[in-house]
Formats: structure tokens, C-alpha cells, sequence
């Protein structure tokens, strides 16, 4: 009997030593994933912010793959040349195979095509929303390398369309951001618009950064809709949002995601807002959710409201589990074909935090897979790295924003189905 | 090792394009005094150009003529050309910050053409579907590169040896002769509407030149490669490295895009972590600090102007010895 305590401590201690010295190792190596992100834009900095925090968080479950992951951040200063060059610097120079980045489609895709397919590095972008990218992907171009955590456009404008078909709006005018993703938007939210027999009554571009926006927000008001469809970022959705009310243009607003701001509710005005609803893809009815949300809070001090926050979380995190899941001195595209494994929709479940890291980290090294449930939401690619995504509509409160109402992603696909 | 010199000879490439629009903007400013604007727009149309001619047929937009590259290239530089006389025709007759202002506003209406206008130029998407030449035979990792580097460095030399060449020329001479003083030029009985004319198609020809370089390089232009911080880049570049000067616009275009990429690179590497998020705010301040100081302690650029004289007078033969 003692004999066999002994050699129980024995084999426990063992085992103790064993773990000591498997930590001990995960902070002997480093690896280096690169980071090409607008941190000299106001909106970029959270980003990258995040995808920083989703890192440390890794490292606090011991890293991936074994070893201590480090973040290689370089701003982009949404200047393609710069950006590209940042890419090629991070993969030749420090020799990353997994880049996260970039946020504007006019920069993500020169990266894909002249640095990651070339280099074979997996390229994994938080924000980039251009059409172009999946028509890329179907002509086989990207090679598997590239993902993207920002549900394709098509979610955000079903569900705008359900909105406004739900809240009895008769006509509708649009203000949309003049580049390839606001385009995007518009052009789909007039079509699904039409698809549930809501008026179009105008549908006027936005460029950034211009002093007002009177003459693009008379032409909508002109056009007397019931109610005004927003595809703008903070800035100038709040110059033009500001002067749509102050011009007597009803608070029926529907906004996108870009528009879940708080910024942008203390600069409208939070009493100006009480019709307005956005839309989002959603957060999973799990725990996991709500860990990522807790989290957040407790190292920011604030809610993770702001452009791209969840999907840059995402992406970084979906890049480590692949990571993990791939090994030690895996090739990007090792990392590429392992995004399958840690996005199994019949999976182990595990939940965006450490705890859910270490949890996928023992699923994985026993041969398992997992299905990562993120803050956007059960995240699943299809075959050309795009997500769908459970979604919500939701409108502005005192602290922040709450939910109106919860479309699972079967919902969200039956309803796109139904637009067709 | 491979890999810092696969990182060089990218560098290597985009430096090389954009001292190309260096020498076109010096022929313009440095040579003849033309404030031009807007570089950009004569870049862009270039890019856009070169891309839309040899790229491949995409349903949504003008273009997949699929074109022997050669052609496509010409094809960019003959557009921007054209849309340079068209612009000089208009503007010429202003001068010195006229000059710039109306440029300037050609090249953001250029970049609000092609953001708009989806049929034309593919929108804010902008413009992709363009297969680089003898990818099939190359591949696309670094032998590609290397080749293409060759490409380009064929393209700037040739430009530099032409730029040498006319400068030098009794053509440089009457250049500037505008440039300095107008009227005196007229009076003796030139014509420098012609010549400045001549002068803004030619250095826009070049500027056209770099642009399609660099679309064939990344394979994909759009409205995000046309905004007017190209256009304050490229100056700085001819204003640091000495205008008037075709060795020191080359030599302004690798420092200044040395120094761009270089402290991005040095303020990741060595900046604090914590520090990490503002370095991109930090390397503005740098090369601003750079720009201004040069402006003050070295305003003629690093290799300044030689001042020739291009026949001398009779000078005593004495003297001629010494």
C-alpha cells in the first residue's frame, strides 16, 4: 500500500515536472505573426488593439503550437505601397506565415496577390469586405490562403431589409460610404430592398472627410422616404446624421454594424435615436460570448463597440487555434488547411478566452477538432474564406446597446433564401 | 538571408518605379517650372490604363482587351499623354500656384472618376483580373521578382539616359531658359506655350510610365492608389533629393521611400510594445520632421542643381590655362 502512494506521488510529481518543463519550453521559442493594420486612423488602433489582446491571451494559455506567440504590428497608413511593403517586410524579414490584415479591400488585395499567394503565407483579414475578393477565390487565385471574419456583406443587407419590411417602412433612401464596401452595400441593400417590396427613394454616395454633407443629405431628403438606411463609419455618419435631423428627416434610421459606435451616440444624441435600429451579425447564444465581452471590458474599461473589434478578435484567434492545431514549423499553408479543424461545426465547442484555448489546445493534440465559438458568432468559412453568421438587430441605450431581436443562422439563411 | 534579399529586391522594385515618376515630375518642375499637382492623376491613368488594356475580361467593368503587355504599357502611357495634353491645354497659361491648384483639382476629380464610375474603372473595387506577363514561365516568387526588378531598372535607366540627354540638349537649354525668365525666352523669339506644353506631356508620358509599372507589380490598381498623398510623396522626393537634378530625384526617391519603409520596419522592431500602436502616428511626425529640416538646412535637395553654362564667352587666353 505505501509503495503504492509512493509511487502514485511519484508518477504525480512526474507528471508535474512534465508539465513544469513543457512551460517552461513554450517560453523558450517565439513565433512571429505579422500584423499589417491602419493604427495611424482613429477606427484602426482598437483594431489592432484587439487582435493585440486576443494574442496575450494566448500566451497566457501557454502559446500555440508551443511557443510564445509574438504580434509584429505595421501600420498600413491606408496607403496600398506602404502596406504591401509592411507585408513583405513582415514575410521576408521576419518571416511570418500568418498575416492578419488588412482592413481596407484596396489594401488587403494587393498584399494577397503580389506578397501572401506569392509567399504562401495564410493571410486572414478582420475587415476587408470587397465582393472582389470571393470572385478571386472562385477563379482559384487566393489557393486557399486567405479568410476573412467580417460576414459577407449579403447578412448585413437581408437583415437591414427585414427591418425595415418589419417596421412597416413603405420607402427607404440610402446613404452609403463611397468605397468598394459601402458600394458593396448599397448595391445589395437596394436589392434586397426591392426583393421585400420596399421603395428606394434615393441612394446617395458619401465621401469621407468633407466639412458637410448637406447637399447629399438634402438629395435623400428630397426623395421623402419613411425612413434613411445608413452605411456610413462614425465620422461622417455622425456630420451627416446631425444634419438630417437638424434638416427635420425622421428618426426612422436603420444602421449597419459600422455605425455600433458609442462615439457615434454621444455625438447624434442619444434622444435622436429612440426609432433608429442596426443591424449586426451576432454573438452565439453561449458563454462564450459573454466571456469575450468580459473580458473586454475588464482590460479596456469599456464595451467592444467600434468597427471590426469582434472580427479583428476573431481573426486572431481563429489564426492561433489553426496554428495550434497545425504544429510546430508548419507552412502557411499547413495553417490554411487547419482552419477547417478549429472551425468543425461537429466539433469540441470552445469559447473565446484563455480557457477556451487551453481546452482546444488538449481537443486538438488529441487528434479532435473544434468549432470555435467566437464574438461574431459560430464562425464557419465556406470554400472561399467567407462567413456567414448568425445576426441582430439592435438599437442604442444609455450604457450601450441592446438586443431587439436574435436571427440564428438558419434564420439568416432562410431569410436570404426567401429574397431570391 | 534569402529573405532579406527577396525584401531588398522589392523594395528595390517600388523605389525604382516611383523614382521613374520622379524624373517625369523633375522634367516638369525641376527643368521647365511647371508646378504640377497632380502627379496622380497622370500615374493613375498609367495604372488604370495599362491594367484595362492588357488585363483580363471582367464582366462588370471597360476593359479585357488582354493586350501583348508591351502595348498595354504603351497604351497607359499614350492615356495619361493624351489626358496630359488635354489638361496642359486648358491650364498651361496659369502660373507657378495657379498651375498647382488646377492640377491638383484634375487629380481628384481623376480619383472621384474612378471611384464612380463602375462601368469605366470597376468603383472603389478598382481594377483587377490582369495577369502579369510570363507569369506561366517565371512563376510568382522571387525569380519573378528579380526579373521584374531587371525590368524596371531597364525602364529607369533608359528614362534617366533620355532625361539626361534632352536636358543637355539645346532643348533643355530653351527649358530653362522659361523656366528662369519667361518674356527674355519670348524675345528671342521662342515659343513657350509650345515648349511648356511639350514639356508637361513628355514629364506625364514618364509619370504614366511609372504607373503602369507599378499596376503590372501588384496586378490590381484602384481609387486607394490615386489619393493625393502619391502625389505630396512624390514631390517630397524631387524637393529632398534636388530638383533640377535627374541623379538627385533617383537618389531623393530610394531615401525618402527608404526612409518611409525603414522606420516603420526600426519602430516595430524597437519600439516598446506598449508603444507599438501609436508608431504609425510616430512615423508621420519622423518624416514630416525630415521634409522640414531639409527645407531648412539643405533647401536646394542633397544634390542640387548644376548650373551650367552653356557657351562660354571669349575669355582671355591667358586665363583659359588655369
Amino acid at each position: 500500500m505505501p509503495i503504492t502512494k509512493l509511487t502514485r506521488a511519484g508518477v504525480g510529481l512526474a507528471a508535474a515536472l512534465a508539465a513544469l518543463a513543457g512551460a517552461a519550453q513554450a517560453q523558450d521559442c517565439t513565433t512571429k505573426i505579422g500584423a499589417v493594420l491602419p493604427t495611424s486612423v482613429d477606427w484602426g488602433r482598437p483594431i489592432a488593439e484587439t487582435a493585440q489582446f486576443a494574442v496575450d491571451q494566448v500566451n497566457e494559455a501557454g502559446g500555440a503550437a508551443g511557443c510564445r506567440i509574438e504580434m509584429v504590428l505595421r501600420d498600413t497608413q491606408v496607403d496600398p505601397k506602404v502596406g504591401v511593403d509592411a507585408a513583405k517586410a513582415l514575410v521576408d524579414l521576419e518571416g511570418v506565415k500568418v498575416l492578419l490584415g488588412a482592413v481596407s479591400s484596396g489594401v488587403s488585395m494587393p498584399i494577397l496577390t503580389s506578397v501572401t499567394v506569392p509567399g504562401e503565407v495564410m493571410q486572414m483579414s478582420c475587415c476587408s469586405s470587397s465582393t472582389a475578393f470571393t470572385k478571386l477565390a472562385e477563379e482559384g487565385k487566393t489557393g486557399g490562403l486567405w479568410f476573412r471574419t467580417f460576414a459577407t456583406t449579403g447578412v448585413q443587407s437581408a437583415v437591414g431589409a427585414k427591418v425595415a419590411k418589419d417596421q412597416g417602412y413603405g420607402s427607404v433612401a440610402i446613404l452609403y460610404k463611397n468605397d468598394d464596401w459601402g458600394q458593396d452595400m448599397a448595391r445589395l441593400i437596394a436589392a434586397d430592398f426591392a426583393a421585400v417590396g420596399v421603395d428606394v427613394t434615393a441612394s446617395v454616395a458619401v465621401n469621407d472627410g468633407q466639412p458637410s454633407y448637406r447637399a447629399e443629405v438634402t438629395e435623400a431628403l428630397g426623395s421623402r422616404p419613411d425612413a434613411l438606411y445608413l452605411a456610413l463609419y462614425p465620422a461622417e455618419g455622425t456630420a451627416a446624421v446631425r444634419e438630417w435631423i437638424s434638416l427635420g428627416g425622421t428618426q426612422n434610421m436603420i444602421l449597419a454594424n459600422s455605425l455600433k459606435s458609442d462615439d457615434f451616440r454621444d455625438s447624434v444624441g442619444l434622444q435622436y435615436l429612440g426609432e433608429t435600429l442596426g443591424t449586426d451579425t451576432a454573438s452565439p447564444r453561449s458563454d462564450s460570448a459573454d466571456a469575450f465581452r468580459a473580458a473586454y471590458m475588464a482590460r479596456f474599461g469599456k464595451e467592444p463597440n467600434g468597427p471590426g473589434l469582434a472580427n479583428s478578435y476573431d481573426a486572431a484567434m481563429i489564426a492561433l487555434l489553426a496554428m495550434e492545431a497545425a504544429g510546430q514549423d508548419a507552412s502557411g499553408a499547413d495553417v490554411a488547411a487547419a482552419v477547417a479543424r478549429v472551425t468543425d461545426p461537429g466539433g469540441t465547442p470552445v469559447s473565446a478566452d484563455t480557457a477556451g484555448f487551453a481546452t482546444a489546445k488538449g481537443v486538438l493534440a488529441s487528434g479532435g477538432t473544434v468549432m470555435y465559438q467566437g464574438a461574431t458568432g459560430d464562425v464557419r468559412f465556406d470554400a472561399n474564406g467567407d462567413v456567414s453568421a448568425p445576426a441582430v438587430v439592435w438599437s442604442f441605450t444609455d450604457g450601450g446597446t441592446e438586443e431587439v431581436e436574435f436571427l440564428s443562422l438558419h434564420d439568416v439563411d432562410t431569410f436570404i433564401a426567401s429574397l431570391k | 538571408m534569402i529573405g532579406v534579399v527577396s525584401y531588398l529586391v522589392f523594395f528595390a522594385t517600388t523605389a525604382s518605379i516611383l523614382a521613374i515618376a520622379v524624373l517625369g515630375l523633375n522634367l516638369q518642375w525641376g527643368n521647365t517650372g511647371l508646378f504640377n499637382g497632380g502627379v496622380v492623376a497622370f500615374f493613375g491613368a498609367g495604372a488604370y490604363g495599362t491594367l484595362i488594356l492588357g488585363g483580363m475580361p471582367q464582366g462588370a467593368h471597360l476593359g479585357g482587351f488582354a493586350l501583348f503587355y508591351p502595348l498595354a504599357l504603351l497604351g497607359g502611357m499614350a492615356l495619361a499623354g493624351l489626358m496630359a495634353w488635354i489638361v496642359g491645354l486648358l491650364t498651361l497659361r496659369l502660373r507657378h500656384d495657379y498651375l498647382a491648384i488646377a492640377t491638383f483639382g484634375v487629380a481628384v476629380a481623376f480619383e472621384n472618376l474612378v471611384r464612380n464610375a463602375e462601368w469605366l474603372a470597376g468603383g472603389a473595387k478598382g481594377v483587377r483580373g490582369f495577369e502579369r506577363p510570363l507569369r506561366a514561365m517565371l512563376g510568382d516568387g522571387f525569380l519573378y521578382n528579380l526579373c521584374f526588378l531587371a525590368v524596371v531598372l531597364l525602364a529607369l535607366v533608359a528614362t534617366y539616359l533620355f532625361l539626361e540627354r534632352l536636358v543637355a540638349s539645346p532643348f533643355g537649354r530653351l527649358l530653362r531658359a522659361i523656366r528662369e525668365d519667361e518674356e527674355a525666352a519670348q524675345s528671342l523669339g521662342k515659343s513657350p506655350a509650345g515648349v511648356r506644353l511639350t514639356a508637361f506631356v513628355t514629364g506625364s508620358v514618364i509619370l504614366g510610365l511609372s504607373g503602369g509599372l507599378y499596376g503590372t507589380f501588384y496586378a490590381f490598381v484602384s481609387p486607394q492608389d490615386v489619393l493625393p498623398t502619391l502625389t505630396f510623396q512624390i514631390w517630397a522626393m524631387l524637393i529632398v533629393g534636388g530638383s533640377g537634378n535627374n541623379r538627385g530625384a533617383v537618389f531623393g526617391a530610394f531615401l525618402i521611400w527608404g526612409a518611409w519603409t525603414a522606420s516603420g520596419w526600426a519602430l516595430s522592431r524597437f519600439a516598446p510594445v506598449e508603444a507599438q500602436l501609436y508608431t504609425g502616428s510616430v512615423q508621420f511626425v519622423l518624416i514630416g520632421a525630415v521634409i522640414v529640416g531639409m527645407l531648412l538646412w539643405r533647401p536646394r535637395g542633397l544634390l542640387p542643381e548644376r548650373l551650367v553654362v552653356s557657351q562660354r564667352g571669349k575669355t582671355p587666353l591667358a586665363k583659359q590655362g588655369v
